[in-house]
């Protein structure tokens, strides 16, 4: 479940002038919040368009918080809480969602992982009360973890092995991050995954489930109250316990650039991708972050973007390019362009076109006209992430799971807009740095 | 946590919420021929649009496959008084999404705007359907792409394998070739190719629509005007009947991939038996429920042999297949094929449980309203079942139809569709352990492309082809969620 879609939703200028001008729609920014006496924190976002709910639980743990040596702890773990209870046993949990009527699933990243349903509104309770057991009563066999620890090792197959892609983003990841967690994959390193046990799994969840360790969204047809009752009646019963706290990393500045060259026979078409490291929402001054995504946009979020156009369209250098900026996170945040060669282009050439488009961001500040539709786009994908439960119900619980709050959410298109052609122009130049970046080629052909 | 409340909780709601959605969709009057079903809600200053226009791949010449596919990649090429950059900019400028998706049967539009620039969004598709220029930059510029894609597919043993179904699934009828084509079809396909499948089938009869949002009918009824007034009244000649489908056995198309992938599939029942909501529900309990299915419960939560295993019942205009897809290491493809034949054979042969066949239907009902949560969610559903060539009065009958099926219905159309068991298999990869290709590939075998499930949109290939998104897209799901629409 890609949540950058999430906030890549983008609308318009005159979308602009129209959030301020009309009233706000009934639901909009009416969010609400308060805190059970066991720490967990609970977000409602009301949306009363057809009688359902969403109910998201995040949890402040991810694979950062893997122990040495056991990477892919925190999405394994993530796997055995659908893997039953004392009491709902085995696969009773998504059985019992779907025979409601309801659907269930769950994701990790390195900072979060959340769990989620989206059911009939009179169906609250029995998800709260679901997930409320299986919050305090997990029930881990050995035979459950051997089992599990192939389904992830087939889910490392399927999303990473099979695609030389995806293989090129993990290392550069790897070489990009020089001694934070963040270097390692969310779905751990084979060998790694092999070494999970139950023992690991179940120490893993003493220490970081916990109703004081979540964040509870419900969005959907019901009221504040509602689920203050609903939620005081699951979740009360659920002790606070005490947390491992999470290690606070802190990485030394990069004192050069690293490249990737990978050569395999599965390649079919060649790419030239550059991660950046930069910073995110979480670290960022005033403005910065929403720079950085105001410039991902102008320089490649869609045909109008200055790749696309110079390099596919005008030079004809490249079939696609596109760029995009991931600042939800609580440490670093991660700025990436990418171009693929027309057949008969080589990857240097492309490279060294790409810098040239850069160099001229980080000189001059971009025209009004280009800088104006691209805030337009992104506030208009934030209102068409409303349209959506879970999309509006992610946006909440990501930002609190990060440090970030839901007023944060709310007034990200006001900041966005405020963004100047002098504060784009300052993020190309001081923030897209080549010391902080890994540029890496993928091409067909035998290792060397 | 008191177990013993939980367990009650569990037992005391098994009865399906009931829903009221259906009674707000409405139809609208655009003319003979072309049905508007039309949800309004004022929540957001949204409004969605769903059209489908009768220019699938099942339209293409047999010597031209990729010819609708390429077309509908040219939609936001250049229009009217438009070059492709100014049609593209005008979008952008007015946070306009436009997309569209060509599948074996229709083109299917998707137009999402604000409300306040609606007027403009209405009056762009209706530009762009009946006045495209396949200017020869952009025609040159989007076959670079589209050679790319299929190159890249390539890579992709679900993409390999999907395409390799299909054209041994279909071999002979239009719906065999790859929505996209193949290198030499896309390499020789001519503008006057692209301008004269346009004006045959970007056209009003046949194509419906569907739309939700911040609208009332009159302004909805000038909004619709000024994007289809000009287009033709005609409609393109029918796709071919198909005389057979299905090809039993095993094919293999080597891989060098960690993860081979399967695809499995019987013929079934066209949408308009009277068998199929029952076939519906069969499915749902076979491989069709996520985690509730019993092939999940086999292959992925017994035995750990894959991530993902599921199954859908497939309705073209021409055809209706049951198919699957599963994926699992070199060592493991026969293993599971083995699992996935007696599991389909075991339910063939004894049928569903009385609770298997209650919890579907809890399901099937309970979830529909699911469906109707976002603006864009509702005209892809409300789409989906104008596809299915459904009245409008199906959304207040459908869960009906569902809560009347029987045990002995399911037993009937499982005779019908999985009694045989002469499941046509295709795996892309190169399993451990298996004898060379049980079966010669079929000619063209060698030049795949389509999955089972929806496929990518082609105005997707000129954003991020795999999202470069680093950290953020979370490797996790437990099991990838399905968006495709309901029956």
């Amino acid at each position: 479940m890609p949540i950058a879609r999430v906030f890549k939703f983008a609308v318009s200028a005159a979308a602009a002038a129209f959030l301020f001008a009309a009233p706000a729609p009934a639901q909009e920014n009416h969010v609400f919040q308060f805190a059970l006496q066991n720490g967990m924190q609970v977000v409602v976002v009301p949306d009363h368009r057809a009688p359902v709910v969403t109910q998201m639980l995040w949890f402040r743990v991810g694979g950062v918080d893997d122990p040495p040596g056991l990477s892919g702890l925190a999405h394994f773990f993530e796997h055995m809480m659908f893997r039953g209870t004392a009491t709902v046993k085995n696969d009773q949990f998504a059985q019992t969602v779907a025979r409601n009527g309801g659907q269930s699933n769950a994701f990790t990243t390195h900072d979060y992982t959340a769990f989620y349903e989206q059911i009939a509104k009179d169906r609250l309770s029995t998800v709260m009360n679901l997930e409320a057991d299986r919050m305090a009563n997990l029930d881990l066999s050995d035979s459950n973890v051997n089992t599990e620890r192939n389904v992830v090792l087939e889910e490392r197959r399927m999303r990473v092995d099979n695609d030389p892609q995806a293989l090129m983003r993990e290392q550069m990841d790897a070489a990009l991050d020089l001694s934070h967690p963040y270097g390692r994959p969310v779905v751990g390193w084979p060998d790694e995954i092999r070494h999970i046990g139950r023992k690991e799994a179940q120490d893993f969840y003493n220490h970081h489930y916990a109703p004081n360790n979540a964040i509870l969204i419900v969005a959907g047809d019901v009221t504040r109250e509602e689920v203050r009752a609903a939620a005081s009646a699951a979740y009360d019963k659920v002790p606070a316990r005490e947390l491992s706290p999470r290690a606070e990393y802190s990485q030394p500045p990069r004192l050069g650039e690293t490249r990737l060259s990978i050569f395999r026979p599965d390649v079919k078409v060649p790419l030239f991708m550059r991660f950046y490291r930069v910073v995110s929402y979480t670290e960022a001054r005033p403005g910065e972050a929403e720079a950085l995504e105001t410039l991902a946009q102008l320089l490649g979020g869609d045909p109008t973007s200055t790749l696309y156009r110079e390099l596919v369209v005008k030079r004809r250098l490249a079939t696609n390019a596109g760029a995009s900026y991931d600042g939800y996170a609580r440490d670093n945040g991660t700025f990436a362009v990418y171009a693929i060669p027309r057949p008969g282009v080589r990857l240097d050439q492309l490279e060294h076109a790409v810098d040239q488009i850069l160099a001229g961001y980080a000189k001059n500040p971009p025209a009004t006209a280009d800088l104006k539709r691209a805030k337009t786009q992104l506030v208009a994908d934030a209102m068409y992430q409303r349209d959506n439960q879970f999309s509006l119900a992610s946006a909440y619980g990501q930002a609190l799971a990060i440090g970030l709050t839901t007023d944060d959410v709310d007034t990200w298109p006001d900041r966005v807009r405020a963004v100047t052609p002098a504060a784009v122009r300052d993020a190309a130049a001081k923030d897209l740095i080549k010391r902080e970046a890994v540029s890496g080629w993928l091409q067909p052909g035998t290792p060397r | 946590m008191s177990a013993r409340r939980i367990f009650l909780a569990l037992v005391l709601v098994v009865l399906a919420p009931a829903c009221a959605q259906a009674s707000n969709v409405k139809s609208v009057n655009m003319g003979k021929g072309v049905q508007v079903w039309f949800q309004e809600d004022h929540t957001l200053p949204i409004i969605s649009m769903t059209v489908a226009l009768p220019a699938g791949s099942g339209y293409d010449p047999a010597n031209k496959p990729g010819l609708a596919a390429f077309a509908s990649a040219m939609l936001d090429e250049g229009a009217g008084p438009y070059s492709s950059e100014a049609y593209q900019s005008a979008l952008s400028e007015r946070g306009i999404r436009l997309s569209a998706q060509p599948d074996r049967d229709w083109m299917t539009v998707t137009l999402v705007t604000l409300k306040e620039n609606a007027k403009d969004a209405f009056r762009l598709l209706g530009v762009a359907l009946s006045k495209p220029h396949f200017d020869s930059d952009a025609v040159a510029r989007v076959r670079a792409q589209m050679l790319a894609s299929l190159q890249q597919d390539e890579e992709d043993p679900s993409s390999v394998a999907a395409k390799g179904f299909y054209t041994r699934f279909f071999a002979g009828h239009p719906y065999g070739h790859p929505i996209d084509g193949n290198a030499g079809s896309v390499a020789a396909i001519t503008r006057d190719d692209l301008r004269n499948f346009a004006r045959e089938h970007w056209v009003r009869g046949g194509m419906h629509v569907a739309v939700s949002g911040d609208v009332d009918t009159a302004t909805l009824k000038a909004l619709l005007a000024s994007a289809f007034r000009t287009l033709p009244q005609t409609a393109p000649p029918a796709i071919p009947p198909l005389r057979r489908m299905g090809a039993p056995g095993t094919q293999i198309i080597p891989m060098p991939v960690p993860q081979p992938n399967i695809v499995f599939a019987l013929p079934a029942l066209p949408r308009k038996d009277r068998d199929f909501i029952p076939l519906y529900v069969a499915n749902y309990i076979l491989g069709g429920g996520g985690f509730s299915s019993r092939l999940t419960t086999e292959v992925r939560e017994k035995r750990g042999l894959t991530y993902d295993v599921s199954t859908s019942v497939n309705t073209l205009t021409r055809a209706g297949f049951f198919a699957g897809t599963a994926a699992t290491k070199a060592g493991s493809v026969q293993e599971t094929i083995k699992v996935i034949r007696n599991t389909i054979n075991d339910f063939a042969k004894n049928g569903p449980t009385q609770k298997e066949l209650d919890d579907a239907k809890t399901y099937l009902t309970g979830s529909f309203p699911l469906a109707f949560t976002s603006n864009v969610g509702i005209t892809g559903q409300l789409n989906a079942f104008q596809d299915a060539g459904l009245p409008i009065s199906y959304l207040d009958k459908r869960d009906g139809l569902i809560n009347a099926v029987t045990i002995d219905d399911i037993r009937r159309v499982t005779n019908r569709v999985f009694a045989k068991g002469n499941l046509t298999i295709v795996v892309a990869g190169s399993p451990q352990a298996a004898a060379k290709p049980a079966i010669r590939p079929l000619p063209g075998a060698d030049k795949p492309t389509t999955p089972p499930q929806p496929v990518k949109p082609v105005t997707a290939q000129k954003k991020p082809p795999a999202a470069p998104a680093p950290r953020t897209v979370p490797p996790a799901p437990s099991t990838p969620q399905k968006a495709s629409p309901k029956h």
